[in-house]
C-alpha cells in the first residue's frame, strides 16, 4: 500500500501499531472517526503532535457509546486526565482494548477499573450496587439488589474481606466463557 | 491513582505506577513473562529499570517478546510509546546474529498484519452480522454466523465436486469418448430409459422441475447421467468412477475436518471454563452486558434481559429451595410423572415416525401419476416429515409444562427431543426408501432376484434416491418462503394494527435460534446424504443457504421482537456443531451401507459394471504399478500396523497423562491460592497481637532514636 497518507509519519503511525491491536489502515480509519466528532478541533496533521482532546460529551455521542451505561466510567478510565476528555491516543487505547485482538488479562484489568466507581482499586459494595442498577435501569427491588451483591461477594471473594481486589476479579474473569466476547466494541 | 499516572508520562523510569495495590504486587512481581502463552498472558510486571540491566543477557526471543507485549500492558499509549522508544535505542546492542532474528520475526508480525488487512475484504456478510450481533444479541448472532459457516462448506464443496466429477464428465461427454458395455446380464436389467416419450405439456416442466423427473433425470443433476468413462490417452488416464467415488470420500472427510477445527476452538473455551455453574452471578453481573450493543431499543432490551436472568436464577434458587423441601411422597410422585410423561413424548415422536414411513411408502407406491395430484404424492414424504416437526415439538412442550424441570433444564430437554426426531425422521425416510428399494434386503424375492434390486419400480434406484433427497430440500426452501410471506408478516401486520387481546396475547414473533439451527442441520445432513447420488446438491444448498441469510435477515428486522430469555452463545456454538456432526455420522452411514451392500444399477451411473460401488478400489488398485502395490500391501499388512498401532496407543496415553497432570496442577494452584489468603490472615492477626502486647516498648524506642 501506497504511504500516500500525510496525516502521521511513518515511525508514528510504527508506533501506533506496535501499541495497539490495529493494522495500519484501521488507525487511520479510527484516526477519522476521531475526527468526524469534532472536525474544527481536530487537524488533519498529527506529525506536529498537537495537543488536541475532545471534551467527554463529543465521546460519549458516539453511536457506539451513546447507549452504554458505563459510558461514562468507560471515558473516564482511558482518559489520561480521568475526567473523561480524550486525546488521540486515549481514543486508540480505548478501542484497542475493547477490540476483538486484546488478551483476557488486559480486558479484565480494564473491566476492573471501569466497574471501580470511586477508584479505590477494590470493588466494594457501593460499587457493585451502581454497576447492579446501571445494568438493570433501577428495576430491581432494593432486596433483591442487596441479594445479588451478597451472591457476587460470596462466590467472588477470595480473600474474605468483603470486597473484590483485581485477583479476585481476574480469577472470576478466567472462568467466564462469554467475556471476551462481551468485552468488545465494534468500530 | 490518576494523578499519578499524569505525572511523568514520558519518563523513562517507567515503573508499576499503572498497577493497583503495591501491597499485593509481591505475589505477581515473580511471575515472568517468557513464551507467554496465547490463552492466558501473564503480565508483565518487571519494569523497564530491570528489562534495561537485563537486555544484553536476553536471548533475542525476549526482544519480541518485549515488543508484543507492549501494547498487552496497562499504560498509557504516551507511556507505551516511552517505553517502546526505550526499547528501539537498545536495538543497536544486540549482536548481528539476534538482530537478524528480531528483524525477521518483526517482518513476519508485518506480513500477519497485512494478510490481515487482504482477507478483511473477503469476509462475507461483514456488517450485516454486526448489525444482528447490536441489536439482537449474541445468540442470535451465532445462529447467523453458523449459517455463513455451512454456506461456506458447501460452496467449496461444490468447487470439489465440480472439478474432480462434473467438468471431466462434461469434457468426456462433449469428446465423445465411449462407455464400456458388456452385456453379461440379462438385458432385462439394464433397461433404463428416463428420457420423455411423446408431447409434452408445458406446465410439465414446472412440474419436472419441482420433482427432478422428465428433462431433469437424465441430467448432471443425478447420478444416472454419468458414465463410467475410463479414459487412457498417452500419458493422462482419467477414471471416472474412481473419481466420483474419491470425490465422495474426500467430500466427506473435507466437511469433518472442518467441523473438527471448528469445534476446537469453542471446546477449548468449554474447557478452560470448566463450565461450571459457581460463579453464576458474579459472571452475570460482570460479564452479563454486551458492550457492542447499539441502539437505545438495544440497550433497555439488554437491560431487560438481564433483569430477567437475574430474576429466574434467583427464582431458581427459591424452587431449588422448595424441592429440597418436598416430602417423599411428592417426590415420588414427581419423579413417576416424569417418566409418564417422558414415554408419552417418546410415543409421540414414534407415532411421527410411523406416519413418515406411511407416507413415504404410499408415495413410492403411486410414483408415476401425472399432474398436480402426481406431484402431492411425489412430496408426500417432505410434507409429513415437516408436519411432524412442527407438531411433535408444539405438543412436546406443553408436556414439558408438565414436567416442572428446571428452566435450564427444560431447555436441554426441549432441544435433545428436538434433534432426536429430526435425525430420525430422515433416518426413517431413508429406511423406508431402502426397505423397497432392496426389497427389504431380501435378495431372494421375486423383485429382486435378477438384478440384486427391485429393477421393476427402480431402474436407477441412485437416481431415485437422489430425487428425494432433491426434493426435501426444495421443499424445505419453499416451507421457509411460503411461511416467511404468509404467516411472518401477516403476522407482524395483525399484531402491530389491531389492539384486540388476542393479537397482544399472540405477540410479535420471537427469533428461537436452537430450533432455526435444527432446522440448518436438517438440511445439510440431507444435502450428506444425498452428495453420493445428487452431485450438484452442494451447489443447490449453497444457493439455497445464501437466499435463507437473506430471508431470515429481513423476518428479523421487520417482523421479530428479541427474545427475552437469551441464549448463551459460547456453549451453544459446541452444541450446533456437535449436532452438526451427529448429522455427518448419519450420512455417513447412509453412504457406506450404499457403497458396500447395495448393488449398484446396471442401467445407468458410473459404477454399472462393478458389483458394489466399492469393487471400484480394488480395481484399480490392480492396475497400479508392482511397487505401488507392493508398498501399499506392506502398509496394510500387519508387520507395519501393529507396531503403529501400539505407537499410537502409547501416544494416547502420554496425551492422557498430560491432560491429567494438568488438571491436577490447576487444582493444586487454587488451593494454594487459598491456603495464601488464609496464610496472609493468619499473619495479619498475628501482627495485630503483637502489635497489642508490645506498645509502650515500641514507642519508647522511637522516641528515643
Amino acid at each position: 500500500m501506497g504511504n500516500k497518507q500525510t496525516i502521521f509519519t511513518t515511525q508514528q503511525l510504527d508506533a501506533y501499531q506496535d501499541c495497539t491491536y490495529f493494522t495500519r489502515k484501521e488507525i487511520l480509519r479510527l484516526f477519522y472517526r476521531y475526527r468526524d466528532l469534532a472536525p474544527q478541533l481536530v487537524p488533519l496533521d498529527y506529525t506536529s503532535h498537537p495537543d488536541v482532546k475532545l471534551p467527554y460529551e463529543l465521546i460519549g455521542s458516539m453511536p457506539e457509546l451513546k447507549d452504554n451505561p458505563f459510558r461514562q466510567r468507560i471515558a473516564e478510565v482511558f482518559s489520561e486526565d480521568g475526567e473523561g476528555n480524550m486525546t488521540l491516543d486515549d481514543f486508540l487505547d480505548m478501542f484497542s482494548v475493547l477490540s476483538e485482538m486484546a488478551p483476557r488479562d488486559l480486558k479484565a484489568y480494564y473491566a476492573f477499573k471501569i466497574y471501580d466507581f470511586n477508584n479505590d482499586d477494590f470493588i466494594c459494595k457501593s460499587d457493585l450496587e451502581k454497576t447492579l442498577n446501571k445494568l438493570t435501569r433501577n428495576e430491581l427491588t432494593e432486596d433483591e439488589v442487596r441479594m445479588v451483591c451478597e451472591k457476587v461477594i460470596d462466590e467472588a471473594d477470595l480473600d474474605n474481606d468483603g470486597r473484590l481486589s483485581l485477583e479476585d476479579f481476574q480469577h472470576m474473569i478466567v472462568r467466564a466463557p462469554d467475556f471476551l466476547s462481551t468485552f468488545h466494541i465494534r468500530i | 491513582m490518576t494523578s499519578e499516572r499524569a505525572q511523568n508520562p514520558s519518563s523513562n523510569e517507567v515503573s508499576q505506577t499503572g498497577f493497583p495495590g503495591e501491597q499485593q504486587s509481591l505475589r505477581l512481581r515473580g511471575v515472568s513473562s517468557g513464551a507467554s502463552d496465547q490463552n492466558y498472558p501473564q503480565f508483565n510486571w518487571r519494569s523497564t529499570s530491570e528489562e534495561e540491566e537485563e537486555e544484553e543477557d536476553e536471548d533475542e526471543d525476549e526482544n519480541c517478546e518485549e515488543t508484543r507485549e507492549i501494547r498487552s500492558r496497562p499504560m498509557h499509549m504516551a507511556l507505551k510509546r516511552a517505553v517502546r522508544q526505550v526499547q528501539e535505542m537498545q536495538v543497536p546492542v544486540v549482536s548481528s546474529g539476534k538482530s537478524w532474528k528480531w528483524r525477521h520475526a518483526k517482518s513476519l508480525r508485518k506480513l500477519k498484519n497485512n494478510s490481515r488487512e487482504f482477507l478483511y475484504f473477503f469476509v462475507l456478510w461483514r456488517k450485516s452480522l454486526q448489525k444482528i450481533g447490536g441489536n439482537f444479541g449474541g445468540g442470535v448472532q451465532s445462529y447467523f454466523l453458523f449459517l455463513r459457516f455451512l454456506v461456506v462448506l458447501n460452496f467449496f464443496s461444490f468447487l470439489l465436486i465440480a472439478g474432480f466429477v462434473l467438468i471431466p464428465s462434461i469434457v468426456f461427454r462433449s469428446v465423445g469418448s465411449s462407455t464400456g458395455y458388456s452385456g453379461f446380464v440379462g438385458s432385462q436389467c439394464m433397461k433404463y430409459d428416463p428420457n420423455p416419450q411423446g408431447l409434452i405439456v408445458f406446465y410439465k416442466y414446472f412440474l419436472d422441475l419441482l420433482s427432478g423427473t422428465g428433462f431433469m433425470e437424465y441430467s448432471y443433476l443425478f447420478y444416472g447421467f454419468y458414465n463410467n468413462t475410463m479414459v487412457e490417452s498417452g500419458n493422462f488416464s482419467y477414471n471416472i468412477p474412481l473419481a466420483y467415488l474419491g470425490t465422495a470420500a474426500f467430500y466427506f472427510a473435507f466437511c469433518l475436518i472442518c467441523m473438527i477445527a471448528r469445534m476446537g476452538s469453542a471446546f477449548r473455551v468449554t474447557v478452560a471454563t470448566g463450565g461450571s455453574t459457581v460463579g453464576n452471578y458474579s459472571m452475570m453481573v460482570f460479564t452479563g452486558w454486551d458492550y457492542s450493543c447499539l441502539g437505545d431499543q438495544a440497550t433497555k432490551l439488554k437491560q431487560k434481559n438481564i433483569n430477567y436472568q437475574l430474576q429466574v436464577d434467583l427464582e431458581e434458587q427459591r424452587l431449588k429451595r422448595r424441592a429440597a423441601e418436598l416430602t417423599l411422597g411428592q417426590k415420588v410422585l414427581l419423579y413417576s410423572l416424569r417418566v409418564l410423561m417422558g414415554v408419552l413424548s417418546l410415543a409421540l415422536i414414534f407415532a411421527a415416525f410411523y406416519g413418515i414411513a406411511l407416507a413415504t411408502d404410499f408415495s413410492q407406491q403411486k410414483s408415476g401419476q401425472e399432474g398436480i395430484l402426481g406431484l402431492i404424492f411425489e412430496y408426500l414424504p417432505s410434507i409429513a416429515i415437516t408436519a411432524g416437526n412442527f407438531v411433535v415439538p408444539l405438543l412436546c412442550d406443553q408436556i414439558a409444562l408438565v414436567e416442572k424441570y428446571p428452566p435450564s433444564n427444560t431447555v436441554i430437554v426441549a432441544l435433545l427431543r428436538s434433534v432426536f426426531l429430526r435425525l430420525m425422521s430422515l433416518g426413517i425416510l431413508l429406511y423406508t426408501l431402502w426397505s423397497q428399494i432392496t426389497c427389504e434386503g431380501d435378495t431372494d424375492s421375486a423383485a429382486c432376484k435378477l438384478c440384486y434390486y427391485n429393477h421393476g419400480d427402480y431402474p436407477c434406484w441412485e437416481t431415485r434416491v437422489g430425487q428425494e433427497m432433491y426434493k426435501l430440500t426444495l421443499f424445505d426452501f419453499l416451507i421457509h418462503f411460503a411461511v416467511l410471506i404468509l404467516v411472518e408478516f401477516p403476522r407482524r401486520m395483525v399484531v402491530d394494527n389491531s389492539s384486540s387481546k388476542l393479537a397482544q396475547w399472540v405477540g410479535r414473533q420471537e427469533f428461537v435460534v436452537p430450533s432455526n439451527v435444527l432446522v440448518l442441520v436438517y438440511g445439510q445432513t440431507v444435502v450428506w446424504a444425498g452428495a453420493l447420488f445428487c452431485p450438484l446438491l452442494p451447489l443447490i444448498n449453497t444457493v439455497k443457504f445464501v437466499f435463507l441469510f437473506y430471508f431470515k435477515k429481513i423476518t428479523l428486522f421487520y417482523n421479530c421482537r428479541p427474545a427475552l430469555k437469551t441464549f448463551r452463545s459460547t456453549k451453544s456454538n459446541f452444541f450446533f456443531l456437535l449436532v452438526l456432526l451427529l448429522g455427518w455420522g448419519l450420512a455417513l452411514v447412509v453412504m457406506i451401507y450404499s457403497l458396500s451392500e447395495i448393488h449398484p444399477s446396471f442401467g445407468c451411473g458410473p459404477f454399472r459394471l462393478f458389483s458394489s460401488m466399492w469393487s471400484v478400489f480394488p480395481a484399480s488398485f490392480y492396475s497400479l504399478p508392482q511397487t505401488s502395490q507392493e508398498f501399499l500391501f506392506f502398509i496394510g499388512s500387519q508387520a507395519f500396523l501393529t507396531p503403529l498401532f501400539v505407537l499410537f496407543i502409547v501416544g494416547m496415553c502420554y496425551f492422557i497423562a498430560l491432560a491429567s497432570v494438568y488438571g491436577k496442577s490447576v487444582a493444586l494452584l487454587r488451593e494454594q491460592q487459598k491456603r495464601e489468603v488464609r496464610d496472609k490472615q493468619f499473619l495479619v492477626k498475628q501482627i495485630e497481637e503483637l502489635k497489642k502486647l508490645h506498645p509502650p516498648i515500641d514507642n519508647a524506642a522511637v522516641y528515643e532514636s
